[in-house]
């Protein structure tokens, strides 16, 4: 038996789904984010566990008061 | 008679303020080679010519009663079109608009105003200042005023355009990947696009907040410097305007340059095409003989920092406009539609992982990059100056590797956050172009003395087609 795929489950097996985009334009944007996400996997990996969005702005105050 | 195109702003408030010349005069002068500009080059959005020049004479009288004002009384400026302006709706450069007039005007708006400077005219900029070249298609593309089939650079391209024909000294725009660098080296003229944080952004239009920069576009560095000044500070509207102390940047503009280290990154440079690596090296040796002094530097794995800056622009932008893009793709232009749509694409975690280590990869880029230099020096474009039909991609597959390109030595400044100024090249009768300078944080002083002194060996030109 199988199970149903409800819209919701559909929406996300295809990223952006509720765009309107032709195929061919569809590819290159994934084809794009994949590189970028190697990056941000590399990233991430040599970040610390405490690294925190705020972070760029205290570099920029500590810069100002050095 | 002085040619009152060729006037800084600083000068022609001056004039204005001693009554060697009205208000009313300055404006007149200004719309009509506003109206020149226009034809030559797509410049305008809308001219406000009757308002501005209520306003010339009212600039007057307060200045004959002596009632006045501040160091842009009764000069008559104008600013790409995505501020907010009382009562007004801004075209954003796009058919998709705000549905109703702002309450009140963007800060960088009502810091002018309170300066004394007038606004004739809005001016032209890529759709949702989403684009490095000028094209729009949308309202027509911008035309460069030293060769119309050029790109003026986007997306300040009506401002940076406006600026070089001498039709304004000065102009407003904004930089999220290099909307104010682009333009002002395609055009030949100088901005500053400061601190992240140091103009506040509150009633402009987002782009991608975390990486947008309020900035100026001038001819003169000392306007870069005046109006820098009137803008910077700190502001309650805008939760990122910084309340580090704003320097006199007029005052500063005559500090000593002798022994400022310029660094220079061969490696990166070297990745320009030919003809644009001997410009920098023209540049640099214009520095050193002001007596800056050459070090080498290294910016630590360009393309990371591209990737992280994507990562964080282009969700942050798609976001914006998920709405409109699912309720009225039609009504977007082929580029920015095909860009917008990218950042659906990223995820949550990959864009979180670039804003983390933000902080991380500044703090390296200080210790490492900026370790023995004061300031750097690195191309804009990376090509010689294209024309529109080269650049005219459209939404095709090639969109996202064509305007890397253009961006190259431009979006990754941005991640960092870093001050950058522009500096026209010496043209010899060719097109323009132009290098930029990058500081540390909050350095913009340093860069606009060292512009300053390169000013008086490289002086600002006026546009006008070459014959070529």
């Amino acid at each position: 038996m199988t199970t149903p795929t409800s819209d919701a489950s559909s929406a996300y097996a295809e990223p952006a789904a509720y765009l309107d985009m032709p195929p061919e334009r569809r590819a290159a944007a994934k084809v794009h984010a994949a590189l970028l996400s190697k990056t941000a996997d590399r990233i991430a990996r040599e970040l610390p566990f405490s690294a925190d969005v705020d972070d760029f702005r205290r570099v920029l105050v500590e810069e100002a008061r050095s | 008679m002085t040619d009152l195109a060729t006037l800084s702003a600083r000068a022609l408030a001056k004039a204005i303020r001693d009554q060697q010349l009205s208000s009313v005069e300055a404006t007149k002068a200004a719309i009509e080679r506003l109206r020149a500009c226009h034809e030559l080059t797509n410049c305008l959005i809308a001219l406000e010519a009757d308002e501005v020049l209520s306003a010339a004479k009212a600039a007057d009288a307060a200045i004959a009663d002596a009632r006045t004002t501040g160091p842009l009384a009764g000069v008559p400026l104008a600013h790409k079109d995505m501020f907010n302006r009382q009562g007004k709706i801004a075209s954003w450069g796009a058919k998709i608009r705000p549905d109703t007039p702002a309450a009140a005007d963007a800060t960088a708006i009502a810091r002018f105003k309170a300066a004394g400077a007038l606004q004739i005219a809005t001016l032209h900029l890529a759709e949702f200042a989403y684009g490095p070249t000028g094209h729009n298609y949308v309202l027509g593309h911008a035309r460069n005023p030293w060769d119309p089939a050029r790109i003026t650079g986007g997306s300040s391209a009506g401002t940076a355009a406006a600026v070089a024909f001498g039709a304004i000294p000065v102009g407003l725009g904004s930089d999220t990947g290099g909307s104010l660098r682009l333009p002002a080296a395609c055009c030949g003229v100088t901005s500053i696009k400061p601190t992240w944080g140091r103009i506040s952004r509150a009633g402009a239009m987002p782009l991608a907040p975390a990486l947008d920069t309020v900035g100026v576009i001038a001819r003169h560095v000392e306007d870069l410097a005046l109006t820098l000044g009137v803008l910077a500070g700190p502001d309650p509207l805008d939760p990122a305007a910084s309340s580090v102390a704003v320097p006199d940047y007029v005052a500063r503009l005559s500090d000593p340059v002798v022994g400022v280290r310029v660094g220079v990154d061969a490696a990166l440079i070297a990745e320009a095409h030919p003809q644009v690596q001997h410009m920098v090296g023209e540049v640099t040796d214009i520095l050193v003989a002001l007596g800056l002094t050459r070090a080498p530097c290294r910016f630590t794995d360009w393309q990371t920092l591209d990737h992280l800056v994507q990562l964080v622009q282009l969700p942050d932008a798609s976001s914006a406009h998920s709405v409109f893009l699912r309720t009225r793709p039609g009504d977007y232009g082929p580029q920015v539609r095909a860009r917008a749509e990218v950042g659906h694409f990223i995820s949550a975690v990959d864009h979180l992982t670039a804003l983390r280590a933000r902080g991380l990869i500044l703090k390296r880029t200080l210790a490492e990059t900026f370790k023995d230099v004061d300031i750097a020096i690195l191309p804009i474009l990376a090509d010689p100056l294209p024309t529109i039909a080269e650049l005219d991609v459209k939404g095709g597959p090639q969109v996202q590797a064509a305007m890397g390109r253009v961006v190259k030595y431009t979006r990754p400044i941005n991640y960092l956050g870093l001050p950058t100024l522009t500096l026209p090249i010496p043209r010899s009768g060719g097109l323009p172009n132009g290098v930029q300078l990058i500081g540390r944080p909050y350095a913009e002083a340093l860069l606009l003395a060292v512009a300053q002194a390169y000013q008086r060996e490289v002086p600002p030109e006026i546009a006008r087609p070459l014959k070529m």
